[in-house]
């Protein structure tokens, strides 16, 4: 009974979280912050997805984009075609679309999921590229899906709560998979191939249907932003998509549920504040980009020190981190009085990217498992987090 | 509905292929920077195609420098010399960067598993991308112009004889233009007196007029004799790359550094047993690559002349990188061959009239290669083993 009543009460708390984040975005927020919330709960669907793929099954994919691409245009043709014929009520029409996109996804995700058969790490990776690539010059040169235009989806409605209804549902399924049988079988394809295959695990299908599932996920997603924009070109799927998506999975910690959605929000919302802020001068720049290396190289220095023990490396990485924030201030002001420093500014909304890209290098420097390695939130977990340092400080003392 | 398009033109083939070589040449050094890396580190340097950016935007500034800068009119003397310069300047400052990138982005995780590796990789790739695109001019005017540039002109090859009767058609509208120019010379020179402007325009129209009907009938002669045009320019950067590429397979095949080079892409750690500085080797195989990546960017920059921004590096990165997996990843061999037989498929591709396609047929031939030949044409087909 216990069981069923948890079951229940989750879906329900679901479906409630799904609805009051719709209230409150409406309540609150203006037409572009709205967008946003919109787009944060597209993005928290893709990381789990990819997170299926990459971190629970260990199939090294960065070209998820595609998936999420042919999920737009799948949805986006269907409704072009059939919305005026189908006259249904728009909620389930965009349900129906979705669910065609995240079948047309999951096609796409069987054919590169194929592959995956015969090729195992970094092939595989360039492969997943070079079909998000093939996918997307197909499209520009299709008249019938728009070309390099765009393809217009003639669709009113927006619904926050299904979007975020949907990156629920793919948390849930992503976790009830790991607490299965089944979903055991996909970690052990992701630490050893060889050793699951000779326990019994068909490593075929368990890659294949990572690859679908995944896929389907991510074409649901890309319904979901075709029907919210109402306009989609192949540019918004373009290659650095797939790269912000991995950047989230990994940052959040490969096959860590959690770290992929929180990352995803993080991710997503921090560059966009960037485009609020005022432009930041070169010196600013520079002393950020100096005071990191610093710190990064320092901190890689004092974790080669074996001979060091774990609270004393601890107070270190802080006052490297402090310290590094620190001097990035006041070197910013040092800096601020060459005058080609002071004078040459950049808008925030351009280094988007380039923060993606120096969390990556940072990243694998310093913790490549990510941020939450391969823990889950739970109320156990918390507790052992808090509980495992309270030892570590009565150590310091003696 | 596609294959309706398709076009088998005969009498433009021989040209294509030609257009291919060329093409394939620049692919091939550039694929030797993807497959010496990967022969010595197992990983898939991303940033290479970001090098070869840099490369371009180098000898771009290199030129600026020597006063080629955009509005010069005349050609300076030793012209060769200058282009030489540029060449080595931007192999000098790649295999820098190509140093550096190894130095501080690879070295500290060499000992992590190879997917952190490669999504370092890629963090530097898009670093540098976008870094980039932060303090380098976009699109910037061309590094040697058309006025300077002294290998603009071409080597026309005539496969037959053209009909007679196009080439006096040739002879006659050459013949109007040189008159015409003439007058407009007799009439502009500062000796001439009494010039109305109204009909000096007029004479500036009508040179103007029979210069392109001239061009036409040349094009039309050039068409009917299947003349392969080749830019001398490129001749240039195909002889460039064929001397580069040599000197390669005399570094690797006979100095005590390429048998080093060499051990170590065969078996990393024994080596390292042996008494080989890897960490040295690897940072020789970066310069060495790079420096060929920045050879390949200066001469496309230069004699081709495609429009510059700092993600100019990701097409001919991805297609070298096919080419190296093409001719078998870690074969030096393999990657010109590869090199070379992706860019005539690409030119094949437009040959048959897909232009659009022209960037999605790399990719195609990287996944069946993949898919049924993974160890490459010229590579070992070993399976990977656990």
């Amino acid at each position: 009974m216990k069981f069923w009543a948890v079951r229940i009460g989750s879906i329900l708390a679901a479906i409630a979280g799904a609805f009051l984040i719709e209230f409150l975005a409406r309540q609150t927020l203006d037409d572009y912050s709205r967008r946003l919330v919109v787009l944060a709960g597209i993005y928290v669907t893709l990381a789990v997805s990819l997170n299926l793929i990459n971190g629970i099954t260990g199939q090294f994919s960065i070209g998820h984009a595609a998936f999420y691409m042919v999920g737009a245009y799948t949805s986006g043709f269907l409704t072009n075609t059939f919305i005026q014929q189908a006259n249904l009520p728009p909620l389930l029409w965009l349900i129906l679309v979705c669910i065609g996109g995240a079948i047309g996804a999951s096609i796409a995700g069987f054919l590169v999921g194929l592959p995956s058969l015969r090729l195992r790490g970094d092939y595989l990776a360039i492969v997943t590229l070079a079909f998000g690539e093939i996918v997307r010059i197909f499209v520009q040169n299709s008249e019938w899906l728009g070309g390099s235009y765009g393809m217009n989806v003639p669709f009113q409605e927006n619904y926050i709560w299904l979007v975020w209804l949907l990156a629920f549902v793919t948390i849930a399924c992503s976790r009830n998979l790991l607490q299965s049988a089944r979903g055991l079988t996909f970690l052990a394809v992701r630490e050893d191939e060889v050793a699951a295959q000779a326990m019994g695990v068909p490593t075929t299908r368990v890659k294949v249907t990572a690859f679908i599932v995944g896929s389907a996920f991510a074409g649901a997603a890309g319904g979901m932003l075709a029907h919210y924009e109402s306009f989609i070109t192949p540019m918004t799927f373009a290659m650095d998509q797939s790269f912000i998506i991995l950047t989230m999975v990994v940052l959040g910690g490969s096959g860590s549920i959690t770290g992929a959605t929180l990352a995803a929000i993080v991710l997503f919302a921090l560059p966009e504040q960037l485009r609020n802020l005022p432009p930041v001068s070169g010196a600013t720049l520079a002393a950020v980009f100096i005071s990191l290396i610093a710190a990064v190289a320092l901190t890689k220095k004092t974790e080669s020190q074996e001979s060091l023990a774990k609270p004393e490396r601890r107070k270190r990485y802080a006052i490297y981190w402090i310290g590094g924030i620190l001097a990035a201030v006041l070197l910013a002001n040092a800096l601020s009085f060459i005058p080609i420093m002071r004078e040459t500014t950049y808008e925030p909304g351009k280094l988007r990217m380039l923060i993606f890209a120096v969390t990556l290098i940072v990243l694998m420097m310093l913790r490549p498992q990510g941020v939450m390695a391969h823990h889950e939130f739970s109320w156990a977990w918390l507790r052992k987090v808090l509980r495992i340092q309270k030892p570590v400080e009565k150590e310091s003392a003696t | 509905m596609m294959l309706a398009q398709l076009t088998f033109d005969l009498n433009t083939l021989p040209q294509q292929l030609i257009n291919g070589i060329l093409i394939g040449a620049i692919y091939a050094l550039i694929a030797l920077g993807y497959t010496m890396v990967y022969g010595v580190l197992r990983l898939i340097n991303f940033a290479h195609g970001e090098v070869y950016m840099f490369g371009a935007y180098i000898a771009l500034f290199i030129s600026w420098l020597m006063g080629f800068g955009p509005g010069t009119q005349s050609s300076p003397a030793n012209t060769v010399i200058y282009i030489g310069v540029m060449l080595l300047g931007s192999m000098l400052v790649c295999a820098i960067l190509g140093m550096l990138i190894d130095r501080f982005a690879y070295r500290p995780i060499r000992n992590q598993p190879r997917i952190s590796v490669l999504i370092t990789a890629i963090g530097v790739s898009l670093f540098l991308q976008y870094a980039g695109a932060l303090f380098l001019p976009n699109s910037p005017p061309p590094s040697i112009n058309e006025n300077v540039n002294p290998f603009q002109s071409a080597i026309n090859i005539q496969i037959r004889p053209a009909s007679s009767e196009l080439l006096e058609q040739l002879q006659v509208a050459q013949q109007i233009y040189t008159t015409n120019n003439d007058q407009l010379a007799a009439m502009t020179a500062p000796s001439a007196v009494d010039v109305n402007a109204e009909e000096l325009a007029d004479q500036e129209l009508v040179t103007i007029r029979t210069r392109r009907e001239a061009e036409a009938a040349q094009r039309e002669v050039d068409f009917d004799a299947l003349t392969i045009r080749i830019p001398q320019g490129q001749l240039l950067m195909l002889g460039t790359a064929i001397v580069l590429m040599l000197l390669l397979r005399q570094l690797v095949q006979r100095t005590s550094a390429g048998r080093a080079m060499r051990a170590v892409a065969q078996d990393f750690d024994s080596a390292s047993l042996m008494g080989i500085n890897v960490n040295k080797i690897i940072t020789l195989t970066f310069i060495i690559g790079s420096a060929l990546a920045g050879a390949a960017a200066m001469m496309t920059a230069t004699f081709i002349g495609t429009p510059l921004t700092t993600f100019v590096g990701v097409q001919p990165g991805v297609k070298a990188f096919v080419a190296a997996v093409l001719g078998g990843i870690g074969s030096i061999p393999g990657a010109v061959l590869g090199g070379l037989v992706m860019g005539i498929a690409e030119t094949m591709v437009v040959w048959v009239g897909l232009s659009s396609y022209r960037d999605a047929i790399a990719l195609v031939i990287l996944i069946v290669v993949l898919l049924f030949k993974p160890g490459g044409l010229m590579g070992s087909n070993a399976v990977e083993k656990v």
